[in-house]
């Protein structure tokens, strides 16, 4: 089913996964500012009218720029989805946590947001594996619970956000039984 | 009117916010947030995992609780903590209501200047009247 799979996830067991608990990644730079565009097209998305999203000089005034949307934060490391050398973009670490699941679903997120992110910052991100939790029987499936922990930071070295994520991965009880 | 830290009684209700989620506004959420896991795109996908169809990321229900709190709050509003916990998922078709409660006021004096800061409970629920996201946000608000 290998082309279900657009984003490279890693297979092995609970035991392999384990392994990967307190591994951080290398800083990771986004390839990219944060933008105006994508700002408003975030705020489009969510209907959301703030005008330290659309009125640059308010955000100006009271932010420092056009504010980042805080739920767009994750969005600012997720790496466009071709590139011209036909290098596969990087999926995010929980993915790469070896286990037997096909496929994942996010279970929960605690964000804090300790400094704005305006228009014009270049942000990156360090990733680390907090936990794997022994496999969990849930509705949707059978899987273990991944927990990661992003720091975003500013090219001046200052942090930004702290991200605390957990991740189900699982194969769905649909396949689990055999269909 | 301006946002008046000072004057705010706790407890308190926030206005309703209803958001009609169409297919486009799905592969928008993809768009706008660069996440092409196929369950946001591909409706066969979604299907083979076990949804009804495609569904918004974590993402645009963050966005839209941060919508929830500011859209009371005003924009000299920023959101600096947000704990939510995604129990059900909005499939494109659905309608998103969210909910809230501000139930606390504190100021942080720890810092170099004082923040002023308002606690939240708010939960995303469907059409259905289903709880899909509670969510805990703690919003800053700055000095008129």
């Amino acid at each position: 089913m290998a082309d279900e799979i657009s984003y490279k996830y890693a297979f092995g067991t609970y035991e392999d996964a384990l392994k990967m608990v307190g591994v951080r990644t290398e800083s990771r730079v986004a390839g990219t500012v944060v933008s105006g565009a994508r700002i408003q097209h975030f705020a489009a998305l969510v209907h959301d009218g703030n005008p330290a999203y659309w009125n640059l000089d308010f955000a100006t005034r009271v932010w420092g720029g056009l504010l980042a949307p805080p739920g767009l934060l994750m969005g600012w490391l997720i790496p466009q989805p071709w590139f011209p050398d036909g290098v596969r973009p990087t999926a995010g670490i929980a993915i790469r946590v070896p286990l037997p699941g096909k496929t994942f679903v996010n279970a929960s997120n605690e964000a804090e947001f300790l400094i704005p992110v305006v228009e014009g910052d270049r942000l990156s991100v360090v990733e680390e594996v907090m936990s794997v939790s022994p496999e969990k029987t849930t509705k949707l499936g059978v899987g273990h619970f991944i927990q990661t922990l992003d720091t975003f930071l500013r090219d001046d070295g200052a942090v930004v956000a702290l991200n605390r994520n957990t991740l189900f991965r699982f194969d769905p009880a649909s396949s689990a039984r055999g269909s | 009117m301006a946002f008046d830290w000072h004057a705010l009684s706790i407890p308190v209700d926030l206005p309703e916010v209803v958001d009609q989620i169409s297919y486009e506004r799905v592969v928008m959420n993809a768009a706008a947030t660069w996440d092409y896991f196929p369950g946001h795109f591909d409706p066969e996908y979604a299907k083979r995992q076990g949804h009804p169809t495609i569904f918004v990321n974590t993402m645009h229900l963050a966005g839209f609780v941060d919508r929830v709190v500011t859209d009371w709050a005003g924009p000299y509003s920023r959101v600096v903590r947000r704990k939510i916990a995604l129990m059900g998922s909005i499939y494109a078709g659905d309608t998103m209501i969210g909910r809230g409660m501000a139930t606390a006021k504190r100021c942080n004096t720890s810092g170099s200047k004082p923040q002023y800061l308002i606690d939240l409970e708010i939960g995303v629920s469907n059409q259905r009247g289903e709880l899909c996201c509670p969510a805990e946000v703690t919003l800053e608000v700055l000095e008129p």
